[in-house]
């Protein structure tokens, strides 16, 4: 893979593509609308995200927007990346990191996989990686995540990065029509050290 | 102009909007680092915990997101103003509030605080119809938790180290209550308005 032109304004971004035992973590590329077309079209995928199922053109502008989240440059900044398989080399989801707050050292944690490629930890696989990018480079101090109360698949991928449980907020918000319920997890780097 | 003030009653205490002469009282405790916490004004001095006073007298409504309600909490029994309680509107579409609240040291472990939240609470639920109150309290600060908790609100979060505050790293906590879960009708005795010139 030729080497990732990052913008000049970077201060952190990580080696691509980042390699875990099973995956490949790299920028998106205008080739792989297809592929997130296959799962963010899904409602069953959409259904615990913010977004709608998307259309193939939205996904299409969403690949184009992803192409240029590789690296932070300052405060709000997400790196979003295409989590592929290296056995087959298919793309079979998207992790994210997302720089809250410069002067707190804190980053929020995402991540969607395709269904077919659900149950193998791949989601807690590609997250783990960007956690310790995280803690390892950006020195963070606190990467928090969050899901919907009833995407308990999601909660358990939070659990094995040893997130611990903060919040469990009830009706907060209207989220698609409905009463919101939602789950907070963090993880500190002092306790992200103590379970490697 | 027919403008009505909220005055709420309970048991030993009176909750109506700041008037000028209470700006002593309040600068008896308004500066404190532990009242400083959640308050929307810093007040470091005399003339910053004044002009937090002169804003809070103007919070009299709850119109719209973004207002806020603040009410003096006054002892029946002799007149002073023991602290006050403050609730904020937060979110049109989903019916959130903040409450906060401040007691001054002298008047601490008495109930006035707790006596002062619930009628607030129940003022909120009744007359502005939200679905949801909540408060936040620094980790440390063990009487608001019990406060919150007497009341009968849910611990939703407990943030650890997500900020920093004052240099230091800041722990927070959540409480909250649906309309649901609240006990009506049991923490008011009663609630009147009167007019003002």
């Amino acid at each position: 893979m030729s080497q990732v032109p990052l913008p000049i304004t970077t201060l952190f971004a990580p080696d691509y593509p980042i390699m875990t035992d099973r995956l490949r973590l790299r920028p998106f590329s205008r080739g792989d609308v297809d592929a997130v077309y296959s799962y963010r079209s899904r409602p069953d995928v959409s259904e615990f995200l913010f977004d709608q199922p998307m259309s193939h053109e939205e996904c299409a502008e969403a690949v184009r927007i992803r192409a240029g989240q590789l690296a932070f440059s300052g405060e709000g900044d997400k790196i979003l990346l295409a989590v592929e398989r290296q056995d087959d080399g298919r793309l079979i989801g998207e992790v994210s990191l997302i720089w809250r707050s410069v002067a707190d050292r804190q980053a929020e944690l995402g991540y969607i996989l395709h269904p077919d490629a659900h149950g193998h930890g791949y989601a807690t696989e590609a997250a783990a990686a960007l956690l310790a990018f995280g803690f390892d480079v950006v020195g963070l101090h606190r990467v928090y995540a969050r899901c919907d109360a009833k995407n308990l698949a999601s909660a358990k991928v939070m659990q094995r990065l040893g997130m611990r449980e903060e919040a469990h907020f009830r009706e907060h918000a209207q989220f698609k029509g409905r009463w919101d319920e939602e789950f907070v997890y963090a993880i500190l780097e002092s306790e992200w050290r103590q379970s490697r | 102009m027919g403008m009505t003030d909220l005055t709420i009653k309970t048991g030993r205490l009176v909750l109506r909007p700041f008037e000028k002469a209470d700006l002593d009282e309040v600068l008896s405790y308004y500066s404190l680092p532990d009242v400083q916490r959640y308050l929307d004004w810093k007040a470091r001095d005399r003339t910053e915990a004044k002009s937090a006073f002169e804003a809070m007298r103007k919070q009299t409504r709850l119109s719209r997101p973004g207002d806020s309600l603040t009410l003096a909490v006054v002892r029946k029994a002799d007149g002073k103003v023991v602290g006050h309680v403050s609730l904020r509107y937060m979110d049109a579409t989903a019916a959130q509030a903040e409450i906060r609240f401040a007691v001054g040291p002298a008047f601490r472990r008495k109930g006035y605080g707790s006596e002062a939240v619930g009628a607030v609470i129940s003022h909120g639920f009744a007359e502005h119809k939200f679905h949801r109150v909540f408060a936040r309290t620094a980790g440390g600060n063990e009487a608001s938790a019990q406060l919150l908790k007497g009341l009968g609100m849910r611990l939703e979060a407990h943030y650890r180290e997500h900020a920093l505050f004052q240099g230091e790293w800041d722990e927070e906590l959540h409480f909250a209550i649906l309309d649901r879960e609240w006990q009506r009708g049991a923490k008011v005795s009663e609630i009147s308005r009167h007019k003002v010139a």
